[in-house]
């Protein structure tokens, strides 16, 4: 067992698991969404996305992509939210609201990739 | 890195990954050559340096991470006294500000106890995390590997774009540099190869015209060889001239293996090196003990011949060397009983000269005309008998040595001829005020040997065959030369008799009526000659060397002139202006004018 597998692994894991936690519940209902774990899943996928640095394999090059697919969707959710509370005047409502977790809809579809293509790399490496 | 982010688009747009285009690419190749993949050096340090990167960009994310939730967390207070919670908007806004150490104050309320002890705690971590972050990238800017990873993308890229016809110069000493400045100065393109840094960096000092690129590699390796351009489609030529004569070979056989037709030109010194370079294809090996011993011979058998030869070899502008000649008959000490001694003792004894030779190995080759010690000993000189021997060859490879091996010989015999060898170039102004007789500088031998055949092709072919002619060929040959351009050399050019060099010629050429005395008469006076002397008349595969004026041009001859400058201008004019050429060759005067062509009826027949 390598460590640093398990920390991947992990990494990979938990930003899959914490975007389905926050696009999970009625889209346009903002009291199903908790921001805190918006802010969870932008971090703990940024860090995934350097954990894939400097992987020279082809399926390490599409690890790559996907965490930068999400963490482009999961900015963009954060942006829109940031953008509903601070600067519209309507504030958070209900379109808004349904915006940001479609938004992260996108970014958990790209962790999902990511995560099927860890348990590829995975079966693939017991085959070997 | 925006390169090689084109290149990555490209294959994408083109739907290729990198596999299948090096198969392609193989495919391509009808002979069968095998290719190397180019940027794997490169791109296997980029990624490291981005994986090391991976650690202060995770602990930058974490400390942001932790301080921006536990400002969201703490309480705080606004206006009104009552208890609030900063959004992650505002506090990532703070922690931004606060982390990159800019500090706009405390926003959206002035903070409370809990707060600020808080934020105390996060600004230390956020620069921590910073200085971390940016150390680590400023090191990697510094780093050797990365440094070299950039040089070399750099390199590949320059030699890629290469758009003319350039030689690849695997090692850059002496040697190389001489060939450097001279193939430079000709106007052709080339690029380096040398295992020293220092030497590659010399390239940045040295004034070319044209930019040279220059790559630090063991030119050992196939892959530094390949990314050097030996692949490239407009490589014209390798030469291998490192001081290494099992790298020379490697070279020499990298370059036939992979590109099989490619000229390579080698350089070593050692006879057994040359034949296991001649099993792989054809290369031209320049041995410069070897040419020494030539031309020491071709002077002792031929002194014209050695005179004439050296006169051209020196290029434009030599003064006529002196017309003095080795003894020809007596006895030679040769000093040191190395490759250069062997080889120069068995061209002097094939001579039918007796040698003697000191050397301090007693196992160099054991027999009565080798005197085992140190030359430098009275003793040991004094049993070589230099008092009635007539020639003293010092040829060891240290200057030193060499310098007071002649100073106590010429002591004994004044009246010694003196053959030396210099080894290093700092040598030179020693060597020239000892005068010695021959000195034999094999770095510049090899530099002037690969000129010659690189730069005139045709004067190399004329050397070649010219000591076969004889000593009073040879004779009157330099009698022909310094009637015409004196005791200086001047310009060696090369004419092609084509339609398209010489269209004035052509018809008489053509029909058999132009000679090479007609090429030499004077457009402004034809009963005048201009002053240039054919050396070489080249006829497909035939050379005919020297030839005399009344030798029949045909079309497609080359021919290689030696003389002054006005005489090559005077030569193109008979070649390209039709009324010019009319007047050289048969002695009427067109006019060169459409207009009065027509009213005096006198056409040119050339046109």
């Amino acid at each position: 067992m390598s460590l640093e597998k398990v920390i991947f692994g992990f990494f990979v894991l938990l930003a899959a698991t914490l975007n389905f936690g926050f696009f999970i519940g009625d889209m346009s209902d903002p009291s199903l969404h908790n921001v805190y774990e918006l802010f969870a899943a932008v971090v703990v996928s940024l860090i995934a996305t350097v954990l894939k640095f400097g992987d020279r394999t082809q399926i390490g090059a599409v690890h790559l992509a996907t965490s930068l697919v999400a963490d482009l969707q999961l900015i963009a959710a954060a942006l829109v939210w940031a953008y509903a509370t601070q600067i519209s005047s309507g504030g958070m409502d209900g379109a808004e609201m349904a915006s940001v977790v479609s938004l992260s809809g996108g970014a958990l579809l790209a962790n999902l990739v990511s995560v099927v293509l860890l348990v590829i790399e995975t079966v693939s490496f017991h085959r070997r | 890195m925006a390169g090689s982010a084109l290149r990555a688009w490209r294959r994408l747009v083109r739907g290729d990954d990198q596999a299948t285009r090096r198969g392609s690419q193989r495919a391509a190749r009808p002979r069968g050559r095998v290719s190397f993949a180019r940027s794997a050096e490169t791109s296997s340090t980029i990624f490291l340096i981005l994986r090391r990167m991976r650690a202060p960009l995770i602990v930058l994310i974490a400390i942001f991470a932790v301080s921006v939730l536990g400002l969201t967390l703490i309480p705080g207070r606004d206006e009104a006294g009552q208890t609030t919670r900063m959004g992650f908007f505002d506090a990532f806004y703070f922690m931004s500000y606060t982390a990159t150490t800019i500090g706009y104050g405390e926003i959206p309320q002035p903070f409370t106890g809990a707060q600020r002890l808080w934020v105390m705690a996060t600004i230390y971590l956020t620069v921590v995390g910073w200085a971390y972050a940016i150390g680590s990238l400023l090191t990697l800017l510094q780093d050797r590997a990365f440094r070299h990873a950039l040089g070399l993308q750099r390199f590949t890229r320059t030699v890629a774009r290469l758009r003319e016809p350039f030689l690849l110069i695997v090692g850059y000493g002496q040697t190389g540099q001489l060939l450097g400045r001279s193939l430079d100065a000709l106007g052709r393109r080339f690029v380096v190869l040398d295992v020293s840094g220092e030497r590659v960096d010399m390239l940045d000092v040295d004034p070319y015209h044209a930019d040279v690129p220059g790559l630090a590699a063991d030119a050992g390796d196939p892959r530094a060889l390949t990314v050097a351009g030996l692949e490239h489609p407009r490589c014209e030529g390798v030469l291998a001239l490192t001081d290494d004569d099992e790298v020379n070979l490697v070279v020499a056989m990298t370059a036939a293996l992979l590109r099989p037709n490619l000229p390579v030109i080698a350089r070593t010194a050692s006879p057994a090196i040359e034949r296991r370079m001649r099993a792989f294809g054809s290369p031209a090996v320049v041995n410069p003990f070897d040419r020494f011993g030539d031309h020491l011979r071709l002077a002792l058998r031929s002194p014209a011949s050695y005179r004439l030869m050296s006169w051209l070899e020196d290029g434009p502008g030599a003064r006529l060397p002196d017309g003095g000649r080795p003894p020809a008959g007596g006895r030679w000490v040769v000093c040191g009983y190395g490759r250069f001694g062997k080889m120069l003792a068995a061209d002097l004894r094939a001579e039918g000269l007796q040698v003697v030779v000191i050397d301090p190995r007693a196992d160099a080759a054991p027999g009565p005309e080798v005197l085992v010690g140190d030359a430098s000993e009275p003793a040991v000189m004094a049993r070589a008998e230099l008092g009635d021997a007539v020639g003293f060859v010092a040829g060891t490879d240290n200057d030193t040595t060499n310098l007071s091996l002649i100073a106590a010989a010429r002591s004994l015999n004044p009246a010694l001829f003196v053959a030396s060898r210099q080894n290093r170039p700092t040598s030179a102004p020693l060597f020239a005020a000892m005068k010695v007789d021959r000195l034999l500088v094999p770095t510049e031998t090899v530099a002037r040997e690969i000129y010659a055949q690189l730069s005139t092709p045709l004067l190399w072919r004329f050397l070649r065959d010219m000591p076969a002619r004889g000593d009073d060929w040879a004779a009157a040959m330099i009698e022909r030369l310094t009637r015409h351009c004196g005791h200086r050399l001047g310009a060696l050019w090369k004419i092609a008799l084509t339609s398209g060099d010489a269209p004035a010629l052509e018809p008489y050429v053509r029909a058999g009526e132009a000679t090479v005395g007609d090429l030499l008469r004077s457009p402004d006076n034809r009963d005048r000659p201009i002053a240039a002397v054919p050396l070489l008349l080249q006829r497909g595969a035939e050379n005919i060397l020297g030839p005399d004026d009344d030798v029949t041009l045909a079309p497609g001859d080359q021919i290689l002139f030696a003389g002054r400058p006005w005489a090559h201008r005077s030569l193109l004019d008979t070649m390209s202006h039709h009324a010019a050429g009319e007047y050289v060759l048969t002695g009427r005067t067109v006019p060169s004018g459409w207009l009065w062509q027509r009213v005096t009826g006198r056409m040119p027949r050339n046109r």
